[in-house]
């Protein structure tokens, strides 16, 4: 039975004119236990992705079922409360509360839940000894460097023992170092039989997932089982031919991933099918678009 | 829930000692508004005490007499009596022997006003110059620091009677007893000195501490009979008929009078109640225009709150990740602006205590600080902590999670 059922999830930004097609009928089916990496260039629509199975928004269109209920429609409270009882969320910016202690921030979920000060005291910080930051309970976010608050906010995502953990970007703002231990601690947590959903852009650290889902375009144009130790296959191409981006396909929006992809038309998929269709304007204007979200990013 | 509020309040003191300077200014329309409600009101109420005081020690019989028609209820009397000595007519030496002869009045005198400066040691002219009777101490039930009061006996001679401000005035030694002074070409002998009065603050009793009191006919003579004679105090042989004598005079004066209706009498009770509808319409009408400056404190609170939900919208957005519902946001916000506006109250209730002491040492006011006014205040200020905190709690609550969350 798959914890996360997605289907025909599309998702729409704006009105009129300005509307921007973030997720395009995106079907997704998680197992329970899996450890899935979701990669794919700026603006593919992994953050809304992410967004959405957490419960942080609503999709426009399309059914989801999160652990056999439907979530698609839920009112904002509801909502709230399978977000604090099922699912952990971990940033690319930490998001701790910077005036609050370390151990106040992990406790905070818990605080939602009306637990006791006391219960919610120790629990904070058991899981921050799992994290191995307990020596740092006290402190305030911006006293810890960037490895160790990001541990904190995973003890936090940890403490009300939710079946599924979302990082958007975990390792983003963290070097290699960090990165190898944020990762090993998700890899543990993983062990323990929870499933993680993840985003990087960092090829290497497809070796941690059992499953890599590759995005473009608000849809999703790959989906590959991986060997945990070993970086996925599509990951590898990319991985060794760095860096595979000229200044041309910088302008064209084509990332360095993408290229390694196989071709668009071969993929076996609804999605795949659909691509084949698309007519020539159609395709100029995703070319425009993409343009567009680099020159966002640049600037 | 119980700890999720204590939660709630810790972040609301921690945000209020966070932002000290900013969070004073919010507190400050709090602080005045509470600060001047309970400031005015207990000064309406220390003037009221001290008018129940002073009528407590003259006594509730005492009946007054006083020119031109009194009619409590209409709003233009209140403001007539405010005026003090409202001498639209007068009463003449005729009055004065039918109140003193009138069934049921055991003793009464009259109070007349003579203009003019006296001389004694030094020129004096900061108060009137009053023609009454030997019944004068018993009616006001007041004694005399020095000497005695002029009798009967002593009708037709310049002998006079100092209120302690005038004996100040007109002399430059303490105990003028004996001493002389000069007032409309006639010389006068200092028969004795009134203890101090207590002042009564907007009451229509003139302040008799600045007073010269001679002799009644002494005034008439002096001034040609042309003194005015503005008040009679009687008192009634038996308290309980104070309301019969009150009536019978009224007859008999209206008789005497000629039919004309241009006078009152009043019990010090029915006084009373006059001056403390006076009393109770300015506190009021002041309460209400400081109750304004709570309103404008409460917007003030409400202007801070919204700025600090746009500052803190990304934290908002963090609280709802992790599971905050939308009424645990609401309460949050509501209780942090509640601590402000309750921190501000309790501040103005300590600074109306401040002023209470400075106003008893430095001024004739007495106010007094009730319970329950520091109870309404406490209350209201509350109040205006979670009306005006529940606007931008609500802004706050019904953003959704990821937008919070995107905004820096």
């Amino acid at each position: 039975m798959p914890i996360i059922q997605l289907e025909d999830v599309s998702k729409l930004y704006g009105f009129g004119d300005a509307t921007t097609l973030a997720l395009d009928e995106v079907n997704l089916s998680i197992d329970k236990g899996e450890f899935v990496a979701v990669m794919g260039p700026s603006g593919c629509g992994k953050s809304t992705l992410m967004n959405l199975i957490g419960l942080l928004d609503r999709p426009s269109h399309g059914t989801y079922s999160l652990d056999s209920k439907p979530v698609a429609r839920l009112r904002q409270n509801q909502a709230a409360k399978i977000r604090r009882d099922t699912v952990g969320f971990i940033f690319q910016s930490y998001n701790l509360l910077p005036r609050l202690t370390v151990l106040e921030n992990v406790a905070l979920p818990l605080t939602y839940k009306g637990m006791t000060l006391n219960r919610r005291i120790k629990l904070a910080s058991q899981m921050l000894e799992r994290v191995g930051i307990q020596d740092r309970e006290y402190f305030l976010p911006n006293q810890l460097s960037g490895g160790q608050t990001q541990c904190a906010a995973i003890a936090r995502a940890l403490v009300n023992n939710p079946k599924l953990i979302i990082a958007d970007e975990p390792t983003g703002n963290l070097d290699s170092a960090s990165s190898r231990l944020i990762m090993e601690l998700l890899a543990d947590i993983h062990k323990m039989g929870n499933t993680i959903l993840f985003v990087t852009h960092n090829p290497e650290l497809t070796r941690y997932a059992t499953r890599v889902v590759y995005m473009h375009d608000g849809s999703i144009v790959h989906d590959e089982k991986t060997a945990l130790g070993r970086v996925a296959n599509t990951a590898r191409k990319v991985l060794y031919n760095m860096p595979a981006t000229t200044e041309e396909d910088d302008l064209a929006g084509v990332s360095a991933l993408m290229k390694g992809l196989p071709d668009k038309s071969s993929i076996k998929s609804k999605r795949g099918r659909k691509s084949k269709a698309v007519s020539k304007s159609g395709q100029k204007a995703k070319l425009l678009r993409s343009k567009k979200s680099i020159k966002a990013a640049k600037s | 829930m119980k700890s999720l509020t204590r939660g709630h309040l810790k972040a609301g003191l921690g945000s209020v000692r966070g932002a000290k300077i900013r969070n004073f200014w919010t507190m400050l329309g709090v602080i005045i508004g509470v600060t001047s409600v309970i400031t005015i009101v207990s000064i309406g109420e220390g003037v009221k005490q001290q008018i129940s005081g002073q009528v407590h020690r003259m006594g509730k019989d005492l009946i007054s007499i006083q020119p031109a028609q009194l009619n409590t209820g209409s709003g233009e009397s209140k403001v007539s009596l405010l005026s003090g000595l409202n001498i639209a007519g007068s009463l003449s030496a005729k009055d004065v022997n039918v109140v003193n002869n009138a069934r049921g009045v055991d003793y009464s005198a009259p109070l007349s006003a003579v203009g003019g400066i006296a001389k004694g040691d030094k020129s004096y002219n900061q108060g009137l110059v009053m023609g009454t009777t030997g019944s004068l101490p018993s009616l006001l039930n007041q004694s005399l620091r020095y000497g005695g009061f002029f009798n009967d006996q002593d009708e037709g001679r310049y002998v006079a009677v100092l209120g302690a401000q005038a004996s100040k005035g007109l002399f430059d030694n303490d105990i003028p007893l004996g001493n002389t002074f000069t007032f409309r070409g006639q010389t006068f002998i200092v028969r004795g000195v009134f203890n101090e009065f207590n002042v009564t603050p907007l009451s229509e009793q003139t302040d008799f501490n600045n007073a010269i009191f001679i002799p009644y006919d002494v005034s008439q003579t002096l001034s040609n009979d042309t003194a005015p004679t503005y008040q009679i105090l009687a008192r009634p042989t038996d308290p309980k008929n104070t309301s019969q004598v009150v009536a019978t005079l009224k007859t008999q004066l209206t008789k005497a009078r000629g039919s004309n209706n241009d006078f009152s009498v009043l019990a010090q009770n029915q006084n009373l109640i006059g001056s403390n509808e006076v009393v109770d319409l300015l506190t009021r009408l002041i309460a209400g225009v400081a109750a304004i400056s709570l309103l404008v404190g409460g917007i003030g609170i409400m202007n801070v709150m919204l700025v600090s939900v746009a500052e803190r919208m990304h934290e908002i957005g963090i609280r709802k990740a992790v599971g905050a519902t939308n009424s645990q946001i609401l309460s949050q916000f509501v209780i942090e602006a509640s601590v402000l506006s309750l921190s501000g109250g309790l501040i103005g209730i300590a600074l109306s205590f401040l002023i209470e002491l400075l106003l008893r040492a430095f001024t004739d006011l007495q106010p007094v600080i009730t319970w329950q006014v520091v109870v309404v205040a406490t209350g209201v200020s509350l109040l205006v902590g979670i009306v005006f905190g529940s606007v931008p709690a609500l802004k706050a609550a019904r953003k959704p999670p990821i937008e919070a969350l995107r905004s820096e």
